[in-house]
């Protein structure tokens, strides 16, 4: 019976104005959202690849030099762009892509740890996840507000009722039909958006991509399930179809656009983060109060550098160096991280009222753009970084300075001498670059 | 067929219905006359199971409204003052809907167009959108409905209010056309001349009491309505 109920009001639907301008300004924007995703994809795959090969390029031809010279001139790593990324970009926009793996410390001029509390609040860019999750809502409400509120108006409810239709059958029958007007207008644009993302991968790749978009599919069904039962139930018992009508756009402000700014707001307020220049001073403090630690308990020195570490041991004194930071590096960044995902889990509360928030989460995680992929990316990148170092560290110590301190107190005959004998210096302490870079290359 | 015993229907203070039973047979035109406020819309809705009695039982065909509501509105069909429809289908498709939800079973166009034929809907309007009918041809499609669900019973409720002296005329004719093929009407009106007209027995509601019952070959027109003056005046 509900079939043959879903049917009538589809039709009624189809024949009423509001789907054809409201579905198909939908319809549109989706089209905009997904071509403009796309191309912006293309277009950063390209200028990454470009990029990461002007810098492998960089890091292969840079001469003869200093290894720790090479360290520090680092190499840019790339987070790979998520094929789903089209869908939903997360947080991408906002903490940035680029890794830089530099001497001595970890990175923070692509991202921007202190400042990202601001992208994880961020809100409402033009994609199709956030069409899916803001205007599509909107969009269900628009063409169902008066679903049942209008049948009681007109009395076409006790003409219902009268012939013996069971109220649950009208309650799927309409769910149905609402259900199908959203389906007619996203299921063609979804399904050609899953087959051209899933034909451009590698066949190795397909699989993951296809149970992501599974499951993408199975959380938006729900989402828009919900939208659509509380549209049929505030329908069937407002006073009114304006009655109605008020009420869920109410809900549908309250809960898509004010819930989670509010909420990004009060976890913020829960668990604060620190400002970049409140982040930057500790981390900088910190680093540098391990450093002295480990320097004095090395090498009994008062200070980092201290002169009276001869230069023959200065490979070693860089790794300790180096890694007396790590400690640093970890505690600040971790204490950071950590705060970002103890807001995103009380923001997780904020789902039981307003939907959107779970779901905005659930979207992200399977599109690979959420927090924690982001934090994975950097995490390998810095164990990355940290590989580098020890080899330049292990490299220096292996060709250390066979003349010590005598280096500053011999004078070269002439500067041609000089530098022929520095030249030389240098020339044993040549490291594999090829080999570096690769490893470079092998971040996940 | 139609069976009201003993029903009272309070409204918060107000009792809408004051220990009503009327019994309705088999091919019987039953008319319920009163003012406004007289409960004969209350009734109606009882037997509808739209609301429920205070006290009292109603049986459709021997089967308990309350306790079984689907199975006795399998039997009997309703058309309101105001045939609501769906303005944006035509008739044929409102009666398609219609018909399907009550029979369980789409009919075939043809099908569908002799029921709008039988209920006196031209053929040529079967396909113009409800929104531009007449009240007339909305009860025509609500008759259409009925027929097509082959109702042992119909429940009226001032069907011919508002329409023309023609149009209330065929009605009528086709409330006796069923009445001759078995089926159970029980009407609620305001119009003596109706009643008197197509009614086998006429009742008489003041107040939630129904006050009088006779049969109409018993009383000429002007004896009904000097009747009907006195229950209302006393």
């Amino acid at each position: 019976m509900f079939a043959i109920i879903a049917a009538k009001d589809l039709r009624e639907l189809t024949r009423d104005g509001r789907l054809l301008w409201a579905g198909g300004l939908v319809v549109m924007l989706m089209l905009v959202a997904l071509a403009a995703g796309w191309n912006r994809q293309v277009q950063l795959n390209s200028e990454r690849s470009a990029g990461q090969a002007l810098d492998y390029n960089a890091w292969l031809h840079q001469g003869y030099r200093h290894p720790h010279d090479a360290a520090e001139q680092g190499m840019h790593v790339f987070k790979p762009e998520p094929s789903l990324a089209v869908f939903d970009p997360g947080i991408g926009p906002f903490v940035g892509s680029t890794v830089w793996l530099q001497a001595h410390r970890q990175s923070e001029v692509k991202f921007r740890p202190a400042q990202d509390a601001t992208g994880l609040q961020r809100f409402g860019e033009l994609s199709p996840a956030w069409l899916l999750q803001v205007l599509l809502p909107l969009l269900i409400i628009v063409i169902g507000f008066n679903s049942a509120s209008d049948e009681r108006e007109r009395g076409t409810l006790r003409q219902l009722l009268s012939l013996g239709a069971p109220a649950r059958s009208l309650l799927f029958g309409k769910a149905a039909a609402l259900a199908s007007c959203v389906g007619i207008l996203i299921a063609p644009v979804g399904l050609a958006f899953a087959v051209l993302i899933v034909a451009r991968l590698p066949a190795g790749e397909r699989v993951d991509v296809v149970y992501r978009i599974t499951w993408l599919a199975a959380g938006y069904g729900l989402y828009l399930g919900f939208f659509v039962f509380l549209t049929l139930a505030v329908s069937a018992l407002a006073r009114s179809s304006r009655a109605a009508l008020v009420l869920l756009l109410g809900f549908w402000v309250a809960a898509t656009l004010i819930a989670p700014r509010t909420a990004s707001e009060a976890t913020n307020l829960l668990y604060p983060t620190p400002s970049r220049l409140d982040f930057d001073a500790q981390l900088t403090h910190d680093i540098a109060d391990a450093g002295r630690k480990a320097w004095s308990a090395h090498f009994g020195a008062r200070t980092q550098w201290d002169p009276s570490v001869p230069l023959s041991k200065w490979g070693a004194a860089l790794k300790v160096d180096d890694e007396a930071g790590y400690g640093a590096l970890d505690e600040n960044f971790g204490r950071l991280w950590d705060t970002f995902e103890r807001q995103q889990r009380a923001q997780g509360w904020v789902g039981v009222v307003a939907p959107v928030v779970a779901l905005r989460g659930f979207s992200m995680g399977l599109a690979g753009t959420d927090f924690s992929q982001h934090r994975d990316f950097s995490t390998a990148a810095e164990a990355q970084r940290r590989k580098i170092q020890n080899i330049v560290s292990e490299d220096l110590i292996e060709h250390a300075d066979r003349l010590g301190n005598a280096h500053f107190t011999r004078l070269a005959p002439s500067c041609g001498q000089a530098c022929r004998n520095s030249s030389t210096n240098f020339r044993l302490c040549r490291l594999p670059w090829r080999i570096i870079g690769r490893a470079l290359c092998c971040l996940p | 067929m139609l069976d009201a015993i003993e029903v009272t229907k309070q409204f918060g203070a107000k009792r809408a219905l004051d220990n009503v039973s009327l019994s309705v047979l088999p091919g019987e035109i039953y008319c319920l006359l009163g003012a406004n406020g007289a409960g004969k819309t209350t009734l109606v809705n009882l037997f509808l199971n739209f609301l429920q009695p205070t006290s009292g039982s109603l049986q459709i065909g021997k089967l308990d409204v309350v306790r079984q509501p689907l199975e006795t509105k399998r039997l009997l069909a309703y058309i309101p003052e105001q045939v609501t429809l769906y303005g944006v289908l035509s008739g044929l498709e409102n009666l398609a809907f219609f018909s399907s939800l009550a029979i369980g079973e789409h009919l075939p166009r043809q099908r569908l167009l002799e029921l709008l034929e039988a209920a006196g809907l031209p053929r040529q309007a079967a396909d113009n959108r409800v929104a531009t009918y007449s009240k007339g041809m909305r009860q025509k499609v609500g008759i259409a409905i009925a027929l097509a669900k082959n109702a042992k019973a119909l429940l009226l409720d001032e069907p011919t209010s508002g329409l023309d002296p023609s149009a209330a005329n065929e009605f009528s004719e086709l409330l006796v056309k069923a009445s001759n093929d078995g089926v159970t009407v029980l009407t609620t009106t305001h119009d003596l001349f109706h009643a008197k007209q197509t009614g086998t027995r006429i009742g008489i509601m003041k107040q939630g009491r129904l006050v009088e019952e006779l049969r109409s070959e018993e009383v000429s027109h002007a004896d009904l309505e000097a009747l009907y003056l006195k229950h209302m005046r006393s």
